[in-house]
């Protein structure tokens, strides 16, 4: 593999690790979602590079608008949750809890 | 040349793993600082300026300022930091899958770096990045306007989420 597809692989591979292991905060699981974007940002714009096909660098900007989408919504639940609970703390979304 | 983009790989790959095992949000916005500077001089040093441009404006400088607002809205007062011990478990844990990375994706390898240069020649100049943008607006019409439609509607699903007193989504205060 070379070390350009290693980069953004591995970056893309721990976003998603610490995505699935997030702790205390909500805000932390939407950087790590963040993280994933970035890294899904560069490798949509590293393939038009290698491939030299330039009608495919359109893809980077329309995975970033969607993803402002994300971030938007994210943000919005971060917020209802903060304004409904008190914090962001993951152990107050205990609704199904038993 | 070729180590300082490996210098910036390099650079991309700490930034993700300082937000995936942030001790408290703070630092995870400045992982993601970190990660997105240096994913921004890879692709400068690649040639696509205009993608790179891009990332630091609507993601850096929009996305970015927007989460570091909501962390300093939503974080605690006294945050952990690097120093306490299951922070500590949970980088070692993400050191050895980055090691495991490097390991599975062949060291001996590693070291090619696959990609040539961008400015195509000929008898006309056409950058691969500002001429592939552009036709975004020509040939991906649809696209653009789909985005575009998309993003109009996120502005209404955020109003909705955060509408209270009953007569929201999600919240029932």
């Amino acid at each position: 593999m070379s070390i350009m597809h290693l980069n953004f692989y591995l970056a893309f591979t721990l976003s998603s690790l610490g995505l699935a292991f997030h702790r205390t905060h909500l805000v932390s699981a939407l950087l790590c979602l963040e993280s994933m974007m970035l890294s899904l940002y560069i490798a949509l714009s590293l393939w038009p590079v290698e491939t030299q096909t330039t009608s495919f660098t359109m893809m980077p900007m329309l995975m970033l608008a969607f993803s402002a989408c994300e971030a938007g919504t994210g943000l919005a639940m971060l917020v209802a949750s903060t304004r409904t609970h008190g914090s962001d703390h993951l152990h107050t979304l205990n609704l199904l809890q038993c | 040349m070729t180590y300082f983009v490996f210098f910036l790989g390099v650079c991309f790959v700490l930034g993700g793993l300082a937000v995936a095992s942030n001790p408290s949000p703070y630092y995870g916005v400045v992982g993601l600082v970190l990660a997105s500077v240096a994913g921004c001089g890879w692709l400068v040093s690649l040639g696509i300026s205009f993608v790179a441009l891009v990332l630091f404006m609507v993601y850096l400088g929009g996305m970015l300022v927007v989460f570091v607002y909501s962390v300093a809205l939503a974080a605690d007062p006294f945050p952990e930091a690097w120093g306490s011990w299951d922070v500590m478990g949970y980088s070692f844990g993400f050191v050895l899958v980055l090691v495991m990375g490097v390991v599975i994706g062949g060291f001996a390898e590693c070291w090619g770096l696959g990609v040539v240069t961008v400015d195509s020649g000929g008898v006309s100049f056409v950058r691969l990045d500002f001429n592939g943008v552009a036709m975004l607006y020509s040939w991906g019409v649809g696209m653009f306007l789909m985005a575009g439609w998309g993003l109009l509607l996120t502005l209404f699903v955020v109003l909705e989420l955060v509408r209270g007193l009953s007569r929201g989504a999600i919240r029932a205060v």
